[in-house]
């Protein structure tokens, strides 16, 4: 069957795109947050190139089950092959282009067009058509015209990734050495991690930049943006990341993870003493499965995202896609994670911990939106848009001599992470191909198990 | 009408009166962010909860249809919880709260109904909640609400609240306010 996806010709860089940002000056401008034609290059150049979060194995656990979700803005259905593997279609009908599934999860045994009756199966092939006779008339040939798939779907310890693009990195390359870290969460207890039922959506006026930066690294914001809601849960402010003795951000292809080793800084704005004991009890297990190093990250003060727009925190055990919808709009899908072999009750307080904290009527979370939405908007103004915006804190914080994997920065108040976020974009939007992709890292790539 | 509907015993006129003054009350304090007095409206054993919606086919629904227990909700709250948005609200810190959201909640179709025991009342009822923000922001929210209410002396309790509106996406970025 031939239902592999067209991929897109690559255009050529947007004139100009050198100098939205000077990173190594520590200088972006607020541009990159509020102009279509930069949006438009970001479509093509990094999220029809870059592997794209699209679902956790625990949504889609048997034959025909399915979810639904975007990769950029086209929409895909993930969903569960008999073999055991997932495909990743694109969610539109190769008749007409109308969307063949409407649902955003269930499981089925296939997809009936509501436009003219094709149907697909599971495998996404054409079986039949309303009024199949009138097709054999034409020579249609059944075989070249089911859904298409995309380019490659793969997965790291329960997360599933697309891409659009056959060029692209394998997955394993692509995330390198940040999967030691993502372990930290995803896979420090046997069985590894299922997602809570249910994805909450919602809306928010601002760049998807924006959103995904404040997870690469940006701890900074955490002490000033969520004091009230700090002292509403914990009846006192949040932990003084400036007083951690020890802390790292470090990065890789654009990802970042920033986090302190104080194991339960993160779990304990949830306000629920249980999911602190839960982690004490299991750390001596982390340590063994995963050292010491790591049992200390479980739920300390941290926060992550994998380039393009997968973020998470360990702790709250948010999960969260931040979804573009235009250059000053973005749809959030915000699930939680919680480790399969714990009690149902571990299970239902982290549910709704993260619910408190980290969603739409999250205590967290409000604040948050306020600030993207504002940082966008300002950047409408065209004289505003052209200004300096200051990026440079932790310029010479760069660790030589650590075996920590990855580009290792000291201490998490650092923009470091930033930085390699948006150089990572840059250096997206200014090449036509992977092979002209940069490699910056200067850390260590390999993973010691 | 479905035989479960016919099993329900409207309230008396006047209780149906009392009721709908209690609900205007409990809004147009939230209205005038006296979060404390509304606060203490709420039975101790509140159970205030708002599903997240799925948009999922006929054939593929969830226990409660759309919605589920066991699944992702925009509050899922007790007492304690109540408490602590409240106190976040309260905080001088609430950056975001100042300038102060304009609310105005308003509550309609209401129907009012005895309860399973003598002293609780079954209340069904529509709500729109309009919030402005900032110079020019927007947010409009309707949806419909079972109430179970305890009768409390000359007033009520709210002892559990399902908040169900119809969307699957939020439009907006955020529910600072109760419904
Ligand atoms: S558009 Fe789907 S069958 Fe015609
Ligand atoms: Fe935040």
């Amino acid at each position: 069957m031939s239902n592999i996806i067209k991929t897109l010709d690559a255009t050529d860089c947007l004139e100009g795109i050198e100098s939205v940002c000077d990173i190594e000056s520590g200088r972006i401008s607020g541009k990159i947050f509020y102009d279509q034609k930069i949006y438009e290059q970001e479509l093509e150049k990094v999220f029809a190139r870059c592997w794209l979060f699209v679902g956790h194995d625990s949504q889609i656990k048997k034959t025909g089950d399915y979810i639904t979700t975007t990769m950029g803005e086209d929409e895909v259905i993930v969903i569960r092959q008999k073999s055991g593997g997932v495909k990743v279609l694109l969610n539109a009908c190769p008749h007409r282009g109308n969307k063949v599934c409407f649902s955003e999860s269930g499981s089925t045994r296939g997809f009936i067009c509501n436009y003219h009756g094709w149907s697909f199966n599971v495998e996404g092939n054409l079986t039949g058509q309303h009024e199949s006779g009138i097709y054999e008339d034409s020579n249609f040939d059944k075989s070249k015209w089911g859904l298409k798939e995309v380019a490659k779907v793969a997965s790291y310890k329960g997360l599933i990734f697309a891409t659009f693009d056959p060029e692209s990195p394998s997955l394993e390359e692509y995330l390198g050495p940040m999967t030691w870290y993502l372990d930290a969460l995803f896979d420090n207890q046997e069985g590894g991690t299922e997602f809570v039922g249910g994805c909450i959506r919602s809306t928010y006026e601002c760049n998807w930049k924006i959103a995904a930066e404040n997870f690469v690294g940006d701890i900074l914001h955490a002490g000033w943006t969520h004091d009230s809601a700090a002292r509403a849960m914990l009846g006192g402010a949040v932990s003084k990341v400036s007083d951690f003795e020890e802390s790292y951000s470090v990065n890789w292809n654009g990802h970042g993870y920033e986090f302190a080793l104080d194991t339960v800084g993160n779990v304990a704005v949830l306000g629920d003493s249980q999911l602190n004991k839960y982690l004490h009890t299991i750390k001596p297990s982390v340590a063994e499965r995963l050292g010491d190093f790591r049992s200390n990250m479980i739920g300390s003060v941290s926060s992550c995202t994998i380039f393009p727009n997968f973020s998470f925190l360990a702790g709250q055990n948010t999960v969260r896609i931040w979804q573009p919808r235009g250059p000053n709009k973005i749809e959030l899908f915000t699930w939680v994670v919680v480790n399969k072999s714990a009690s149902q009750d571990i299970k239902d307080r982290w549910r709704k911990g993260a619910m408190m904290t980290f969603s739409p009527t999250g205590v967290f979370e409000m604040d948050d939106g306020e600030n993207w939405e504002y940082c966008t908007k300002t950047a409408k103004g065209k004289v505003t848009a052209k200004q300096d915006l200051y990026i440079g804190l932790g310029m010479d914080s760069y660790l030589e001599d650590t075996d920590l994997p990855g580009n290792v920065y000291k201490g998490q108040l650092n923009e470091a992470n930033s930085r390699a976020y948006y150089q990572r974009w840059q250096d997206l939007l200014q090449s036509k191909s992977w092979a002209d992709v940069p490699n910056r890292n200067k850390g260590k790539a390999e993973v010691e198990k | 009408m479905n035989s479960k509907e016919q099993q329900l015993t409207p309230v008396s006129m006047e209780m149906h009166y009392k009721v709908s003054g209690f609900l205007n009350m409990e809004y147009r304090l939230l209205d005038e962010e006296r979060f404390t007095e509304w606060l203490a409206l709420m039975d101790e054993d509140i159970h205030y909860w708002m599903p997240g919606i799925e948009n999922r086919r006929r054939e593929n629904l969830l226990s409660e249809g759309f919605y589920d227990a066991n699944h992702m909700a925009f509050f899922d709250d007790g007492k304690l919880d109540l408490s602590r948005r409240v106190a976040r609200f309260s905080q001088p810190s609430a950056w975001a709260e100042n300038p102060a959201t304009r609310n105005v909640h308003s509550l309609s179709n209401v129907e009012v109904f005895e309860g399973e025991s003598e002293s609780e009342l079954l209340v069904y009822s529509v709500f729109q909640s309009v919030r402005s923000r900032g110079q020019d922001e927007e947010y409009v929210i309707f949806g419909r609400r079972r109430d179970l209410l305890v009768k409390n002396g000359d007033s009520f309790k709210i002892r559990k609240r399902l908040i169900l509106m119809p969307n699957a996406t939020l439009s907006c970025k955020n529910i600072n306010t109760f419904l």
